[in-house]
């Protein structure tokens, strides 16, 4: 049977088969290092970040009872929702363009998919232990060795899943008091159901379902291959080096014999948490995890050849050509990346920390008083977005002799806080009729600069 | 020796595939809607505006909003992904 027919038989068998369980295989080297640096730093952020503080309140909190978002120092308001949608803007501009430049960076190291699913493993290894013995393992029928490390496997995950769910929840709620309600067995039902949702979701996806997220509902998986060119790092294998591939004593000289650098251990394939073989070439089941790059220069390292047989690098360098990392791609992305961060940076620090809301009572048009007086009755809200108390100055215009009543002078807000006022537009019945567009406005006491102005009707008797 | 353990990977059936996406795809959608939502109306303002105190509280409002767009979304993808699959075969003749 030739090389060719030998590779591919398999192959076309693994179509026909069902669901195969993938054992990576751990291994150790530069890149399992930087994905083990990066899988602490990120898993460490998701859960330190709830149990920071600042100024005696969570640091970040999307504080949903209250309809606030806490940032650090800043409050956001439903109202300042764009921003939400702007930073999320950005999010995929930078995605794309470290995407068009190092490739799957995202898939391989900062994706919460594989970063949850490195942990597992982790956790899977400590239980089950290695890959040669985790298949062992699944093999053997059920003894106690097998129902002790299975059953500690399960507590392993289900304790990490429950502590995430939790650790989820204290984002929507102060982390602090969800501690204390949870050991008083004082839960409401929605806090415990979203806990337990995101705590099954993480238990399903990163203990089961693993690389199959990725090869079937991941859309970025899909489309991330339309910011490639011949320029973007991929991981590859040097198929001109490493070809013919086969198997050889270290003593055997290879060009002797003919043969590639390959040597054909398959220790790229058995580490690859996709199961595929980057031999292959370029495949959208890799996610860039660089476990076959470790795998390969450990090998090379024993065989005394050079590194890199398996390595990052372009389709431009593998044809001989020089890697161009300033190109119009790059430009493209970075520009409106640039763009984008300006236009957020300035509307943030130009806005009003004031939102004034006009709610005229829809129960009745007008009223007639005493004194030939036409009264239209208002709802003012006024939103102090701001962190400390601040008075404002209440005031209507667009009709002669328009006056309000129910409003004081000077209306204090306190920090952060919504003001209700219901106030009353009067005026002379010979100054009212028909619809009339009147403005408020609320001028901030400290600042005539803080000024927001908010369009509304008045409504008088038509002749 | 090729380890025919690994090769090709595992692979899901078409209905798996299906059914993982539809769900994922539309809880996606329905986490964005939800949010666009709730960032203009306030459960319990709605609420009182419909005059409809029905006991579920400002939580509940939430997670029935997202449940009610995660199951039109997911309506709507699964209808999509089945038409897309069961669409007949292009004409030979006019291929």
């Amino acid at each position: 049977m030739s090389k060719a027919a030998q590779t591919d038989q398999p192959r076309a068998v693994a179509l026909y088969e069902s669901a195969k369980k993938i054992y990576p295989r751990e291994i150790d080297g530069r890149f399992a290092s930087l994905s083990k640096l990066a899988t602490y730093a990120l898993l460490g952020l998701f859960y330190a970040v709830p149990w920071l503080m600042w100024d005696e309140r969570q640091a970040i909190l999307f504080d949903l009872p209250a309809r606030k978002f806490y940032l650090l120092g800043l409050t956001l308001w439903p109202q300042d929702f764009i921003y939400l949608a702007w930073l999320l803007m950005m999010a995929a501009f930078t995605l794309f363009f470290f995407t068009a430049l190092a490739g799957r960076l995202w898939c391989g190291f900062a994706c919460p998919q594989t970063v949850w699913t490195e942990a597992f493993i982790w956790m899977e290894q400590w239980t089950e232990g290695t890959r040669s013995q985790r298949m062992k393992l699944d093999k053997a029928p059920w003894s106690w060795n097998k129902l002790r490390r299975k059953g500690s496997k399960q507590f392993l995950w289900i304790a990490f899943s429950l502590w995430t769910g939790f650790t989820f929840v204290g984002y929507f709620m102060p982390v602090r008091q969800l501690g204390v309600d949870i050991l008083a067995l004082n839960v409401g039902g929605w806090t415990l159901f979203w806990g337990l949702f995101y705590g099954f979701a993480t238990y399903g996806n990163a203990g089961y379902m693993r690389e199959q997220v990725c090869k079937y509902m991941c859309p970025y998986a899909r489309f991330q291959s339309a910011m490639f060119d011949n320029d973007t790092l991929i991981i590859s294998y040097d198929e001109k080096r490493g070809e013919p591939r086969g198997g050889r004593k270290r003593s055997v000289d290879r060009e002797k014999e003919g043969l590639g650098d390959c040597i054909d251990c398959q220790l790229c394939v058995q580490v690859c948490p996709t199961g595929i073989d980057i031999r292959e070439g370029l495949q959208y089941e890799c996610i860039a995890c660089a476990a076959c790059i470790d795998a390969c220069d450990s090998i090379m390292d024993k065989m005394e050849y050079p590194r890199g047989l398996v390595r990052y690098t372009t389709e431009h360098a593998m044809q001989g050509g020089t890697t161009k990392v300033l190109r119009p791609r790059m430009f493209v992305y970075g520009g409106l990346l640039a763009v984008l961060m300006t236009a957020l940076i300035t509307s943030m620090a130009t806005r009003t920390p004031v939102i004034l809301d006009v709610i005229r009572d829809r129960n009745t048009l007008y009223r007639e008083l005493p004194g030939d007086v036409i009264e239209n009755s208002y709802t003012i809200k006024i939103i102090n977005q701001s962190n400390d108390a601040r008075s404002f100055h209440l005031a209507v215009d667009g009709v002669t002799g328009l006056t309000l009543d129910g409003a004081a002078d000077e209306v204090a807000v306190a920090g952060g806080e919504v003001l209700s006022l219901p106030v009353r537009a009067r005026t002379h019945r010979d100054n009212a009729y028909g619809i009339m567009n009147i403005t408020f406005s609320v001028t901030a006491v400290d600042d005539d600069s803080v000024v927001i102005v908010e369009d509304s009707r008045f409504l008088g008797p038509t002749p | 020796m090729v380890n025919e353990e690994y090769r090709g990977a595992r692979k899901w059936s078409r209905n798996k595939q299906a059914v993982a996406t539809v769900v994922w795809i539309s809880f996606l959608a329905a986490a964005v809607a939800t949010m666009l939502f709730f960032a203009v109306f306030d459960p319990t303002e709605l609420m009182a505006t419909f005059d409809a105190d029905i006991g579920i509280g400002q939580q509940g409002g939430y997670a029935i909003g997202f449940f009610f767009f995660w199951m039109i979304c997911a309506g709507c993808s699964a209808i999509t992904a089945w038409l897309v699959r069961t669409a007949p075969k292009r004409d030979a003749n006019n291929r």
